[in-house]
């Protein structure tokens, strides 16, 4: 029973997901009030009305008392959370018992990432964004709502299954030497080839990553490259995951090819020992990933003729069309969210991608539209608090400055569209009504023409990254024999690797290297939240493969654990706590925060910001917890110095020593991230 | 309302609310509005919380088939009960535990159908203001408990039983004891300036007869009252309302009245309490502190047998009447069977009971004397577990089980800790339990008109649950009165010498012992205001509390933040929370086993035992 509902004020739905037991659960529901011989009503409509009286209540609670729900639980355990992101209100429910309200908010907040990266800053004009979400074409909406409620469960199998997606930091594939081979070829072959290329069509390859299911190869980004965000790169894992979705049941490797694979030594933890040329040549007709769906680059025909099937589904897209998505850039000039990229994702075997992340050479209008819309903001909220005059006008953008780039700007879109005359339109107005001498100046009475020119601003921004140019145009984009080529050559480089690294995503690190330095250790996860990655031991439970911790319900149990302890790691992070230790069942459970400065130097505990049970999830997907909240308010005491955050949960017999315990934990804390081990940590 | 305004207000807002009042477009939301406080909110204002919460709540009420909750804002939190026509609600600030809310909540309630009976009933029979002002004298006596961990655990007031000589603890229990030879008295306690002295009864309805006498007390203690002797040393009697649960734990069968009146005195005093309490975390730390890697210790990675593990705990009632240091401590116990068990048995009870209205044609709804009981002999076995405790424990392990299993997988959801997530033993001891009564009948709840009669001695108050007719039998009355009288002056004369004593000093560390079978609290914090070094213990130990509420595997636990570090264990039977004082916390953060925090189990040990926790 699980549903994420996000609805207008007026209690329009923007998007809804439901499971199909939810769904039904609607339908009884709204049968039962239906007369008889009426046919159910579309599922929308039933969703709407049964939803409505809470909707309208969120908002009389705003309006009347300045306060707003958060969340209810009934008797049954059914829990609704709610959040209100500007005037969309979004509500997620669960009546299973598999997800708490944290999970839950943490869903809401990811459902927003996702659209804030699909939509970029029209998700700042509740006015655009709602149009963008429930477009009037029933066809082109079901569309679009099936692509984000197909992101939405990717997310939740991920966050249920990934341990990545758990503690929501960035796995590496623990093989330094082909690492470093693939960066530096991604580096000095592919990228350079890509950006000298003349069939790039003014487009710039920023980033150039290759995935293994979700875990990272290699991740090369080019010189003028702001660093991709944890947050971003999370994000766009799961949106080629939802692309292109790994069937881990099936593709796991028997238990033999794990020995083989895995080592045994403490050393083929960090450096397994492979030799895959060999081995890979005899099993290369192994039957590999079954029913992942069967994608080749190289055969767009056939997909089509799948997809064609599907009436809903419309024209399939063209495998060619990079995805646009919306990104923070950090330059020196200061933080840009939400610029246009262009996402291009290479399968390069079932299972292995190849990700490209380009500038659209437009880029700078998308910068230009930020500062705009931040100057505005600012104004609006001055002019709010009850500001006027000159002292309403304060700013990094002078009203001057703002005025003369302003009148550049928009003339150099020229006036030949309808978006960019609406745009002059209310500028002119906003100028007379500001400047002009029978206008009101700037006083409270000017607050409507700033929402407009916000408005208008996000339209300019929107039909210039989202929407397609018409039928016809030459579309923009890396020519699809240069993507071709870009595929062949890292098709080239990995072909002897490539069963080797399907086996090693699921093998990556395991815990039998470390039984014999660390007895009665029985799972550990550690992260580094400064480069936003994690290194654990992989956890699996499909029935086949057995690995360390046994196979099936006894696995299964321990995942349980270790899920269930994270969840209760960040409750007490977000009062406050940063060592904790649990003895559980069986089980003893460690989880440290600690902060280093960049020699390595272990900073004193500070405090900790104490935040209320419905702030924003603990986590970086959605909302990076770790760089917002923690280092800026950590760093207050650190003023010049680069801090850096680490975090280690550990799992041990409840029959082991606390002594022992916390001895092992020391060992690898201090193991882990050491630089001579392991050179790309 | 002057006492309300000294004490912090635990509690923002508290209204029930009758939608039945309410049905056309064109009634008023005020029609609805039974009680609202603080009573001095604008009525508009009012209007709005009771309209928007009631009719969100009934909307996400028909959304799930299943009432609401709990509620929250952003700035406060409810819990809301939900029966028929009638909405509750009781608002918190953010800062205080969701399970208190909802413990409170359902304390109110209780304590009103305990004195007033069904509340449809009494909203016929009584004006809305005779009712308002009842509601307002509850609620500003539970918001009086003397401190903030008495309110995170919803405990008992006790007397200090270390300032008390255990003679007197024994005599209390012995007055009770006498009293009971009478066959129409159930129960009693005896209670000293608002505080248990000893008690007979289970911590619920212990605490709900206590909000009578605290009121009579307060009555009297007012400067302009009538402080004559006389008045202060009465006898007065009031009707309550017992759930059928709470009747059927009273009137055991009378194999169990046998062995209750031959039992040693002792029974359910104070002093015991240790004693039970030591027993059992004996017992719990020979199971469950697996620090010691002993050959003979088992390793069981199955969730099934680590579950079984600890619900053998519940099997701990035979295994301290196997003990022969401690006398048999019988009947205290009514919580121990769990709930699951407790509401069969009611269902059965409750089958039972109206087959013997009907068979009788007695449709008055008392159960006149214990010889009716034997209609309860078939349902013996759930009767709290002693004696047969073979039989009726084995029951409990396998619904414990069986339980354990279901709410496992609420285990990591971190979600509200409300509700029937922690359909653990604690919550169905002391929160299913109770109000049960209340809410899981369908209609009008049959609650049973009983008597609480009330002796007292100037601060002294001896209080005995009797049936109905007690009041009618002059010889028993006179029984009653004058087999206690003497002792109850006795009594009364060596506890008023003892002086309250300032508490003392906290010294280099602060703990909190929480008996959950008694509801009892041990604790070196003042409870006095502004303990701001005491701020952050009661912060940790009201998140634990939490934690091990929602998690019935969790045992030990040492959270640190950058000001403090605290650790807490946990049993069946108890709760121990414990904060070293002073001393530099100063560290890292990164693991190291030197560090002090590590050392807080030990000196936990160590320190508490002189407090009579035992932890080893």
């Amino acid at each position: 029973m699980k549903c994420l509902l996000i609805a207008s004020e007026s209690a329009e739905v923007l998007f809804y997901w439901t499971d199909p037991e939810f769904q039904q659960n609607i339908q009884n529901q709204y049968g039962a009030s239906q007369e008889e011989g009426h046919g159910l009503p579309a599922f929308e409509d039933s969703i709407s009305t049964l939803f409505a009286p809470i909707i309208i209540s969120c908002s009389t609670m705003v309006d009347r008392l300045g306060d707003s729900y958060t969340s209810f639980t009934t008797e049954n355990n059914h829990v609704y959370v709610l959040h209100q992101f500007d005037e969309c209100l979004y509500i997620a429910v669960n009546g299973d018992g598999e997800e708490g309200e944290d999970d839950l908010r943490r869903k809401i907040y990811v459902m927003k990432k996702m659209i804030e990266v699909l939509f970029g800053m029209v998700t700042l004009s509740s006015n655009l964004i709602r149009r963008e979400l429930r477009p009037q074409d029933t066809e082109q909406r079901a569309r679009l709502w099936k692509h984000l409620q197909s992101l939405l469960e990717t997310y939740s199998h991920l966050r249920e299954n990934d341990q990545s997606f758990l503690v929501e930091a960035v796995e590496r594939l623990i093989h330094p030497m082909l690492c470093e081979q693939c960066i530096e070829f991604l580096e000095k072959r592919l990228v350079q080839q890509l950006n000298s290329s003349t069939e790039r069509a003014g487009e710039e390859v920023l980033h150039a990553f290759i995935l293994v299911h979700t875990k990272l190869l290699a991740f090369f980004s080019s010189r003028n490259a702001s660093t991709l965000a944890t947050s971003d790169l999370l994000a766009l894992i799961i949106m080629t995951q939802n692309m292109y979705p790994s069937n881990t049941d099936v593709d796991d490797p028997g238990p033999e090819d794990v020995e083989s694979m895995s080592g045994s030594g403490p050393e083929s933890f960090y450096t397994p020992e492979p030799s895959p040329t060999d081995r890979d040549s005899g099993s290369s007709d192994k039957p590999e990933g079954v029913t992942t769906p069967v994608f080749e680059f190289m055969d767009p025909d056939i997909q089509m003729a799948e997809d064609s099937l599907q009436t809903l589904e419309g024209p399939p897209p063209d495998p060619s069309m990079p995805r646009r998505v919306f990104l923070e850039i950090s330059s020196k000039e200061g933080l840009y969210p939400m610029m246009p990229h262009s996402m291009y994702c290479l399968p390069l075997w079932p299972g292995i991608k190849l990700v490209l992340l380009t500038k659209i050479p437009t880029n700078n209008v998308a910068s230009s539209v930020y500062k705009y819309l931040e100057a505005f903001a600012k104004l609006e909220k001055r002019l709010s608090e009850g500001q006027e005059g000159y002292a309403a006008t304060r700013g990094q953008l002078t009203i001057h400055d703002l005025r003369s780039k302003l009148d550049k700007f928009i003339k150099a879109l020229g006036p030949s569209d309808l978006q960019s005359a609406q745009l002059q339109n209310a500028w002119t107005e906003f100028k007379n009504r500001a400047f002009g001498r029978g206008g009101p100046g700037f006083t409270k009475d000017l607050i409507p023409w700033c929402k407009n020119m916000k408005t208008q601003l996000c339209s300019i921004y929107r039909q210039c990254f989202l929407v397609d140019s018409g039928p016809g145009s030459v579309p923009q984009r890396l020519s699809p024999g240069l993507q071709e080529r870009a595929l062949t050559m890292v098709q080239e480089k990995l072909v002897d690797w490539k069963d080797f690294l399907l086996v090693k995503s699921k093998r990556n690190i395991t815990m039998v290297s470390y039984l014999e330095d660390f007895p009665g250790l029985i799972h550990f996860i550690c992260v580094d939240r400064s480069t936003g990655q994690m290194i654990a031991p992989s956890l699996n439970i499909t029935e086949h493969a057995s690995s360390e911790l046994g196979k099936g319900p006894v696995a299964h149990f321990i995942k349980s654990k270790v899920w269930s302890f994270v969840s209760r790691s960040r409750d007490f992070l977000r009062k406050g706590y940063s060592t904790i230790t649990l003895r559980d069942g069986d089980f003893y459970f460690c989880y440290f925060l600690w902060f280093e400065n960049e020699t390595g130097y272990k900073l004193e505990a500070g405090d900790i910001p104490i935040l209320p049970d419905d702030s924003a999830p603990i986590g970086m997907l959605a909302w990076d917890y770790y760089s917002r909240k923690l280092l800026r308010y950590y760093s207050k005491n650190h003023q010049g110095e680069v801090v850096k955050c680490y975090e280690l949960l550990t799992v041990h017999l409840g029959v082991i020593p606390t002594e022992i315990i916390l001895q092992h934990c020391r060992q690898l804390a201090s193991k882990l991230w050491e630089p001579s081990r392991n050179p790309l940590l | 309302v002057s006492v309300m305004a000294e004490q912090s207000r635990r509690c923002s807002y508290f209204f029930l609310y009758d939608a039945s009042k309410v049905t056309g477009e064109s009634d008023p939301t005020r029609d609805g509005i039974c009680y609202f406080y603080p009573e001095e909110t604008p009525i508009d204002k009012q209007e709005l919380l009771c309209g928007q919460l009631a009719g969100v709540g009934r909307c996400v009420s028909e959304l799930s088939s299943s009432p609401v909750r709990f509620l929250r804002l952003h700035r406060n939190k409810y819990a809301i009960r939900m029966k028929d026509d009638f909405f509750w609600a009781l608002g918190c600030s953010a800062e205080v535990p969701t399970i208190s809310v909802c413990e409170l909540l359902d304390q109110l309630i209780n304590i009103f159908c305990f004195y007033n009976g069904s509340v449809r009933q009494s909203y016929q029979m009584n004006t809305r203001e005779t009712l308002a002002a009842r509601w307002a004298r509850y609620l500003s006596n539970l918001q009086s408990a003397s401190s903030e961990l008495h309110h995170i655990f919803s405990s008992l007031k006790t007397i200090d039983s270390t300032n008390v000589d255990p003679l007197l603890l024994l005599k209390a229990a012995l007055i009770l004891q006498a009293c009971q030879r009478c066959p129409l008295v159930l129960a009693g306690c005896v209670l000293f300036r608002g505080r248990v002295l000893s008690t007979q009864m289970s911590p619920q309805l212990t605490m709900k007869v206590m909000v009578h006498e605290s009121e009579t007390y307060t009555k009297s203690q007012r400067p302009n009252g009538p402080s004559s002797s006389s008045s202060l040393s009465a006898v007065s009697s009031t009707t309550v309302f017992l759930t059928l649960s709470e009747l059927q734990y009273l009137q055991s069968p009378p194999v169990d009245k046998l062995s209750r009146s031959h039992s040693t005195p002792q029974k359910d005093a104070p002093p015991k309490k240790t004693r039970l309490s030591r027993t059992l975390s004996d017992m719990a730390s020979t199971e469950s502190d697996s620090s010691d890697p002993g050959p003979s210790q088992r390793i069981s990675f199955s969730p099934w047998l680590s579950d079984s593990d600890n619900s053998s705990f519940s099997l701990a009632p035979p295994q301290i009447i196997a003990d022969p240091q401690s006398p048999p401590p019988q009947s205290p116990v009514p919580p121990l069977s769990n709930g699951k068990n407790s509401r069969e048995a009611e269902e059965a009870l409750k089958d039972s009971f109206y087959q013997s209205f009907h068979s009788n044609g007695d449709g008055d709804g008392f159960i006149h004397n214990n010889g009716d009981s034997s209609v309860f002999e078939g349902n013996s076995h759930f009767s709290g577990g002693e004696g047969d405790g073979g039989t009726a424990c084995g029951n409990v392990f396998d619904l414990q089980g069986a339980e354990s299993h279901d709410d496992e997988a609420m285990v990591g959801d971190g979600g509200v800790g409300c509700g029937r997530a922690q359909g653990r033993h604690k919550a169905q001891q002391r929160d299913l339990a109770p109000c049960s009564g209340a809410f899981e009948y369908p209609g009008e709840s049959p609650l049973v008109p009983m008597t609480l009669y009330l002796h007292r001695v100037k601060g002294l108050v001896l209080a005995l649950l009797v049936e109905p007719h007690f009041l009618s039998d002059t010889a028993s009355m006179e029984e009653v009165y004058h087999s206690s009288l003497a002792s109850l002056n006795g009594l009364e004369a060596h506890l008023r010498t003892i002086s309250s004593g300032a508490p003392g000093t906290p010294g280099p560390y602060i703990f909190a012992h929480f008996d959950c079978i008694q509801s009892t609290l041990t604790t070196n914090l003042s409870g006095g205001p502004g303990g701001a070094l005491e701020h952050p213990f009661v912060r940790a130990t009201s998140l634990l509390h939490l934690h091990f509420c929602n998690t019935e595997t969790l045992q030990e636990a040492i959270i640190r933040s950058a000001g403090a570090a605290v650790y807490g264990t946990r049993s069946v039977a108890q709760e121990t929370y414990f904060q070293q004082q002073g001393g530099s916390l100063r560290n890292s953060g990164i693991p190291n086993h030197q560090d002090s925090a590590f050392l807080l189990p030990s000196k936990a040990r160590h320190r508490l035992l002189k407090h009579g926790v035992n932890l080893l």
